[in-house]
Order: structure tokens, then C-alpha cells, then sequence
């Protein structure tokens, strides 16, 4: 395994800074990680860290309305940002003399974002996000399925328990006075981590980050996780729920409570979802798609979450005609199975996984993020050079283990969406 | 507090990094297979990746799909292995077999670990070269094709795409069918149109292989001679065609009855990728619409909050091209938003750019073009792109110059040239009985209940 240069810097209003340089390669990468997803929102608030994801690009103090990305562009860079359960991302990926305006940027949005919001730029934003809520929800075969399924998995009060992008009504409920708070709360320097990776010289990149980050002021406002993240110990999921829909092909999918990223016993999970569902010579393949021909396609995720639990998703699409029914009993009858499992089988799920990490690797942007997800969720950006040692540990006996314990009826959701008979 | 000075203009850059377009090696073997190479030192990875002239445009119209399927195919095995014996000797390794078939080419291609790299290789021309194509794996992979095919019908944007293509070149043109084949000529496909279409369109002479990471030349060339060597044969070129349906603005519904947004494809045929227009043409898509700040999104997105994004492209093909502007937009808004898009490409045919836009879209392509070049897929992909159109194995190293070179007027004339306002078939995937009445003010509508 490659080992990733990487070191740790903090000011002294607490943001923390991860620097991974090269000076040979043309490009670098920002990348800026506040602590802050949709975890964090309380009830009737749901999108709100989406929605703001989208307001930092409205402009700030001194950048105007659209200058974010016409001066990135300009100069041949790429910029976008991503919210997620844990997190919410911020990144550009530009040519490397041009490092400086990157930093310019996110500084002013990190310091300064709340005098340029307005009552306008919030009604184009809603209407933004909402369309982009029709495009990846309603207008969209199966698109509900991770609402449907959040709601199944995780109890009532659980902060995974809505999708990222929230609900038409709550998005249509904010006011400028929910973003400002919100902004106060979690957009702060000691909520944040910023990492660099590429071409620039650290010494150098320090001094413009001191420059620009240095004086402003660790945030002002309570943050928490609201609700009872416990709750899943005591509450079992919802078994089952099979929903008619405008689809040709029956799909399935399987959704169970795993350990946290952060607990060891992810990684047997992270295996156990990989010889489930990932590649041609994983069971599912093997047995749905090319013995039994039940599936037209199969997959297996494990969603790496920090809260209470997380999730992994078993997925089948039938082919044309089968019996949703003999479907999903196959999907069900592939996870019991985990109950035995082979050291090739593992070998061969690390094999895949290292070559899917060197991907990662090879790409400044990805890099980057990588560290800033480990700096701020383990406290420790030199876990990407270790990750896959920790795959590496994870035994038969392990994965078969966290199948019995974690995989079994009593914590397993299905979700099954049959053809309506029009359709 | 009073924000410092500094804050108040963005900062200068610094001086200019050079940046070295990844060489290409080129190289022949006896059978025509050109071997390019592009070593690529760092992260221990390696892209090998087979093009041939195999794409979906060499089938007869009675068998469309006929390429997509003889590709996806080769994972039913080879003569040696069955599908799940070579699925574990791939996984093993840690790589899988990747096929795409598009118009120009069929790609057949796989990433993996540098040490690995000579056993995957041998693995990736043992299944072009001795495919297995056994009778119930070429059966299962066509019912999957089927099943794509129906799912094609319910996701609004596959649907929309499709439509545009049928709806932007004329009945009979290759361009016009869909690429993966209709649920008639699929059905018509059998184990001996598979194993034939193999035997005569995998061939070395037209094909290349491309390898791109951490890897030498000489390795490549030695190892490309093992296991493509005794490969030989030479694919019949084949033409393909690409004439427009329409010469004058039509609009066309593609019925979904309450649907909350409808899908957008505006746009018409185009010059095929040998167009000596083709950098002015890059650029005008930029100030167009192939960047977040393009004029269209400016004004769909972030002034009127229609859609979540809109963009356009120039898909350029070997005999012809198509223009294409994509989007999806509240029903509600739906007119409005044509209205917009109509009214944003007449004017830049009209008024041309300002010389601001087009140093700002050169700019943008020329500076992005390394973060492109990254992972050696992307390195592997872009040469393979130059391969299929004829163009040298160093024809990346010019590509920012001619980016630079291109003036105002020549993207003046290029919009001219090249986009036709008058001429743009608007196709509507969305609720025909909500958005046809207000969208018969700008030009013929016709409904269609059965796409």
C-alpha cells in the first residue's frame, strides 16, 4: 500500500488543517469538511443542511452572487459540495497557482456568509432544491426507496431517520432566521477541517490559510444531534413493506442496522456486504443472476455512518415476470447464508477493495476528502494510509460472526416494489 | 470587526505550474493492432483497455442491439472458463471486465494492481479473442437486455434521451435507433448472430489497445505480442447515417400522465467529430451551456429556479453528430422554461459571445483539461476517444494550444454555422395534458401516448 503524506495543523480558533503535498502535480485540491449533516436537524427541519449547502454558493461579503463559480471556472477549476447524514463537504479542485483564490473563497463563505443572504436568493434556492427533489425522488422510478427505507430501519426520534433531502413541506417552511442560526451554530472554524492535496509547498499554504481563516471566530451556537440515537437498541425494525408502482421489474432491497464506521466490526460488515453483492463472483451474482435467474442485476452497500448504527443494503432487480415474492426470499435466503463463509471469498473482497482504494487515490480531489472524513470522524487523517490493514484483519469467522449478530430476521428490513399490473 | 483589505478583491496566482500531458507511445504489431501506451509512475495501477470497431452503428437495422449484446456477453465465459470461473480469476485479482458499446466502438477494459497486471491482461485477450458465448449465458445476458429495455420506458430521463435521438434524425438513419436495439430486434437475437458478429467485428486491424499507468513501454509491447500476437483479421468498414427528421422547429410530447417534472432534449443533428469546427464548437458549448456558469444555467438555474441544473453538448460522432440541450424542470414551468431555452440560442446566434465569455470558456477548457487526466482511466479513455476518430496518439499534447486559439469570431461563426434556433426539435418527456396548450404558441406540437 502507498503511504499518503499527510500533516496536522491547527489554529487557534480551532480549525484544523490537513496538508498533503506534491509539489510535482499541476493541481490541488481544497477540500473543507464542517461537522455538521443531516443528523443534526431537529423535527420540522428536515433538509435544512441541504438547503444551506446551496445558500454558501449565493455568494458571500465580498464574493457576489454567482463570482463563486465564474471565478473558479475562469481559471479552470471545478467546484461543488455535498450533504450527507454526517457531513457536509465543500470542495474545488484547480490548477495549482491558482490555490490562493481557492482559499480567498471558502474564507469569505466560513467568515462572512450571512451578510450577503437575502429573502430572494433563499426563494430561488427552494425552488432549486425542490426540483432537484422531483429529479432524484418523485419523478423517478424506485426513488423513494431510502426514504421508505430509513423509515424502516431506523425508530422514530432517530436522527438517520429522514433522507438527506428532506421533505417538500419542511424545505418550503424555512425562513432566512432558521439558515442564520444555523450558520452560527455549525459554519465555524472549530467545526471544520480544511485539507489541501497536490501541488503546493506547505510552509507557503500555511501562511495564506493564517491569513485568511485566522481571525474569524469559532462559532456561537449550541450544535447537537437531536433525538435519541440509542433508540435502535430497544427497536426492532420494520419487517416488511411491499409497494405497487409504475415499474416493469420487481425490485428488492434488504436493509439492516450494522456496527458504526467507527466501531472494528464495520469492517466485517463492509465484507460481508461486499461478497453478498459486489462484483460477478459475489453470491447474489451467482445464485439470483446467473444460476437462478431471478435478477437481472444485484448489488450490496454498506453506508460507513457514525450515529447509533449503520446501514447496510442488499438490492435485487427481478427480471421481467419472475415472482417479487421468490425474490425476495432469495435475497433472504443469500444473507442467512453469511453464516458461512470461506477465506477466499475474504481474500477476494480485500483484492477488490484495494483496487477500489488506489482509485480513490489516484485522484487529487478524492484524496483529499478522504483525509478531511478521517481527520474529522476519527480524529486521525493518517488512517488512509491504514485503511486497508484493517480489511486486511477482518477473518471468516468475523464476517460469520456479524451475520449472526447483525444480519439475522429480527434487524432485517425488506422492501419490495411489485409491477402494477398497467405498467 | 472590519474585514482586512486583503478580503476585499480575490488574490493573484501564482506563478504557472507546468504541466506535462501524459506521452504516448505508439506502436504497431504484424496483425494491425496498434498497441498506445502512456506511462503514468505513482499510484501502483494500471488501465488496459481494447477498442474495436465493433460499435453498435456497424448492425444491420433488423439487429439492432446486436453489439451491446455480443459485448455484454463475453462474461458468459470463454472456451476455457466458464462465466463464473472467469468472474473469481478477474476478482481474485482484484479487477473486473468492464464492455461498453457505443456508435464508433465497442471497449472492452479493466483497472488493477500494477503487480497484476500481466495475468490480467492474458486474462482480458482470452475473452475477446476464444469467447465461450454459451447458448444460456448469450440467452440470460438478451433477457437482461429486454429488461433494460422495458425500464428504459419509466425512467423519465433514459426516455426523453431516446426520444430525442428517434426525433432529431430521420427514420432509417443508424443514429435515430436506440443504441441498445428495440424490444423486436433483441427478441431476434440469437447465440449464432452473437458468435458471428464476434468473428467478424473483433479484429485487430482497426483495433487498439490502450494501456495507460504505472507500467513501461517495453513491458507493454512484450506482453501485447503474447497475448495478441496470433490475433488476425481486419473488420469491413461500415458507414453509418445521420440525416435530420425535421428542417424547422417541431415539439414533441412524450406523454407521462402526472408527472411533476418534464424532461427536456432540445436540440438537432450535427457535423460528425471531423468537423474543423470542432474547438470553436467546444468553446461555444461553454458559453452555452456546458459549464455552471454557461448562460443557460445563469438564467434556468439561478434566475429563475426552473431546474436543478440544465446543460448542453455537441455529441460528435464518426458520420454525424447531434446538438443537445438537457434539463428537467417543474411541469408548471414547463413552456417557460422552452421559452427561455429558444430564446438563449437564437441570441448567441444572433449577437455571437462577448469576447469576456469566450476568454472565460477558454480559459475554463483549457485549465480543466488536467484535472481530466488524473486517474489512468481517464488517461486510457481520452486516448482511446483520439483512436476511434482518427486522430494521432499525441493529439492531446496541442489540445490546450488549440483551446487558446480560438477566437470570437470563430465561435461567432460557429454559432451561426452550427446552430439552427429555427430548426431545434424540442422533445418533452412530461404530462401532455398540463404543458401542451401553453407550448403550442411556440411551434407544432404532436402528442405521443406510446413511446
Amino acid at each position: 500500500m502507498i503511504s499518503i503524506p499527510c500533516e496536522e495543523h491547527r489554529l487557534e480558533n480551532g480549525l484544523r488543517i490537513v496538508l498533503s503535498p506534491e509539489p510535482s502535480v499541476p493541481i490541488v485540491a481544497v477540500n473543507l469538511w464542517y461537522d455538521v449533516g443531516s443528523r443534526n436537524e431537529g423535527r420540522g427541519q428536515t433538509g435544512l443542511a441541504h438547503l444551506f449547502e446551496h445558500m454558501m454558493f449565493q455568494g458571500s461579503r465580498h464574493v457576489a452572487g454567482n463570482q463563486h463559480f465564474e471565478l473558479l471556472e475562469g481559471v479552470g477549476g471545478s467546484a461543488n459540495a455535498s450533504t450527507w447524514f454526517d457531513r457536509t463537504n465543500y470542495y474545488e479542485t484547480l490548477p495549482a497557482h491558482h490555490l490562493e483564490l481557492a482559499l480567498w473563497l471558502e474564507a469569505d463563505r466560513m467568515g462572512w456568509m450571512l451578510p450577503a443572504l437575502t429573502a430572494e436568493k433563499l426563494e430561488n434556492q427552494r425552488d432549486v432544491v425542490k426540483n432537484e427533489r422531483r429529479q432524484r425522488y418523485d419523478n423517478q422510478p424506485y426513488g423513494d426507496w431510502d426514504e421508505r427505507m430509513l423509515a424502516m430501519v431506523y425508530p422514530p426520534g432517530h436522527p438517520y431517520r429522514h433522507p438527506v433531502i428532506g421533505s417538500l413541506e419542511d424545505i418550503d417552511g424555512f425562513a432566512l432566521a432558521d439558515l442564520e442560526s444555523f450558520f452560527r451554530a455549525y459554519y465555524a472554524p472549530d467545526n471544520a477541517v480544511l485539507t489541501l492535496c497536490g501541488g503546493f509547498e506547505s510552509r507557503r499554504a500555511l501562511e495564506w490559510i493564517r491569513r485568511y481563516f485566522g481571525d474569524i471566530p469559532p462559532g456561537a451556537g449550541a450544535r447537537m444531534i437531536p433525538g435519541d440515537t440509542d433508540a435502535e437498541r430497544e427497536n426492532p425494525v420494520d419487517p416488511g413493506q411491499t409497494v405497487e408502482a409504475e415499474v416493469p421489474l420487481a425490485r428488492v432491497y434488504a436493509g439492516m442496522r450494522v456496527p458504526t464506521f467507527d466501531d472494528p466490526a464495520f469492517y466485517a460488515a463492509d465484507v460481508a456486504g461486499d461478497i453478498l453483492g459486489r462484483g460477478r463472483a459475489s453470491r447474489l451474482h451467482r445464485s439470483l443472476v446467473l444460476e437462478r435467474r431471478l435478477a437481472k442485476d444485484v448489488a450490496a452497500h454498506v453506508f460507513p455512518l457514525m450515529t447509533g448504527a449503520a446501514m447496510m443494503v442488499v438490492q435485487a432487480t427481478g427480471n421481467l415476470g419472475i415472482d417479487p415474492g421468490e425474490l425476495a426470499a432469495a435475497v433472504v435466503e443469500q444473507i442467512d447464508a453469511l453464516s458461512s463463509v470461506s477465506s477466499r471469498e475474504v481474500a477476494r473482497a480485500v483484492a477488490m477493495a484495494e483496487t477500489a482504494i488506489l482509485g480513490q487515490l489516484e485522484v487529487v480531489a478524492r484524496r483529499a476528502d478522504l483525509l478531511s472524513m478521517f481527520a474529522t470522524q476519527f480524529g486521525d487523517p493518517g488512517r488512509i494510509s491504514t485503511e486497508l490493514d484493517r480489511l486486511r484483519a477482518v477473518t471468516p469467522a468475523a464476517v460469520e460472526t456479524l451475520a449472526g449478530e447483525r444480519l439475522g430476521p429480527e434487524n432485517r428490513a425488506i422492501l419490495t416494489y411489485v409491477p402494477r399490473a398497467s405498467a | 470587526m472590519s474585514p482586512a483589505r486583503f478580503r476585499r478583491t480575490p488574490p493573484e496566482p501564482g506563478p504557472v505550474a507546468p504541466f506535462a500531458v501524459p506521452g504516448v507511445h505508439a506502436a504497431s504489431l504484424a496483425s494491425g493492432l496498434e498497441v498506445r501506451t502512456a506511462r503514468r509512475p505513482g499510484v501502483p495501477l494500471v488501465t488496459a483497455l481494447l477498442v474495436m470497431d465493433a460499435g453498435e452503428a456497424t448492425v444491420d437495422g433488423p439487429q439492432a442491439g446486436l453489439a451491446v449484446l455480443a459485448a455484454r456477453a463475453l462474461h458468459g465465459g470463454t472456451v476455457r472458463r466458464s462465466a463464473v470461473e472467469l468472474a473469481c480469476a478477474l476478482e481474485d485479482m482484484g479487477t473486473h471486465l468492464a464492455t461498453s458499446t457505443g456508435w464508433d466502438s465497442t471497449v472492452v477494459s479493466l483497472t488493477c494492481a500494477a503487480d497484476r497486471f500481466s495475468s490480467a491482461l492474458r486474462l482480458l485477450s482470452e475473452v475477446v479473442l476464444t469467447p465461450g458465448y454459451p447458448g444460456e449465458e448469450v440467452e440470460r445476458t438478451r433477457e437482461q437486455q429486454l429488461g433494460g429495455i422495458r425500464q428504459r420506458r419509466v425512467y423519465p430521463a433514459q426516455l426523453a434521451t431516446a426520444a430525442a435521438a428517434h426525433f432529431f434524425f430521420a427514420d432509417g438513419t443508424t443514429y435515430g435507433r436506440p443504441m441498445a436495439g428495440t424490444e423486436r430486434t433483441v427478441a431476434g437475437l440469437e447465440r449464432t448472430h452473437v458468435a458471428a458478429f464476434a468473428g467478424s467485428r473483433y479484429m485487430p486491424r482497426g483495433a487498439a489497445l490502450v494501456v495507460a499507468g504505472d507500467v513501461t513501454e517495453a513491458e507493454v509491447t512484450d506482453l501485447a505480442t503474447e497475448c495478441f500476437g496470433g490475433w488476425r483479421g481486419r473488420a469491413a468498414p461500415v458507414e453509418a447515417t445521420a440525416g435530420p427528421r425535421f428542417g424547422e422547429r417541431r415539439i414533441v410530447i412524450v406523454h407521462r400522465p402526472g408527472a411533476v417534472q418534464s424532461e427536456l432534449r432540445i436540440g438537432h443533428a450535427s457535423v460528425p467529430r471531423a468537423t474543423p469546427d470542432f474547438f470553436p464548437l467546444i468553446v461555444l458549448n461553454s458559453v452555452l451551456g456546458g459549464a455552471f456558469t454557461s448562460r443557460l444555467n445563469l438564467n434556468l438555474r439561478e434566475d429563475k429556479g426552473f431546474t436543478y441544473g440544465v446543460s448542453s453538448r455537441f455529441l460528435l460522432r464518426r458520420a454525424g453528430g447531434m446538438f443537445r440541450i438537457a434539463t428537467a424542470v417543474a411541469t408548471e414551468v414547463t413552456a417557460a422554461a422552452v421559452r427561455e431555452v429558444l430564446a438563449e440560442t437564437k441570441a448567441l446566434v444572433a449577437d455571437g459571445p462577448t469576447p469576456a465569455e469566450v476568454r472565460g470558456a477558454r480559459d475554463y477548457l483549457a485549465g480543466i483539461f488536467p484535472l481530466r487526466m488524473e486517474a489512468t482511466a481517464q488517461v486510457a479513455s481520452g486516448i482511446a476517444r483520439a483512436f476511434v476518430h482518427g486522430l494521432p496518439a499525441n493529439y492531446h499534447a496541442r489540445y490546450r494550444e488549440r483551446v487558446r486559439g480560438v477566437t470570437v469570431d470563430d465561435v461567432a461563426r460557429a454559432a451561426r454555422r452550427r446552430l439552427h434556433p429555427d430548426a431545434l426539435t424540442v422533445v418533452v418527456a412530461g404530462d401532455a395534458d398540463r404543458v401542451a396548450p401553453e407550448l403550442e404558441s411556440l411551434g407544432p406540437v404532436e402528442v405521443h401516448h406510446d413511446f
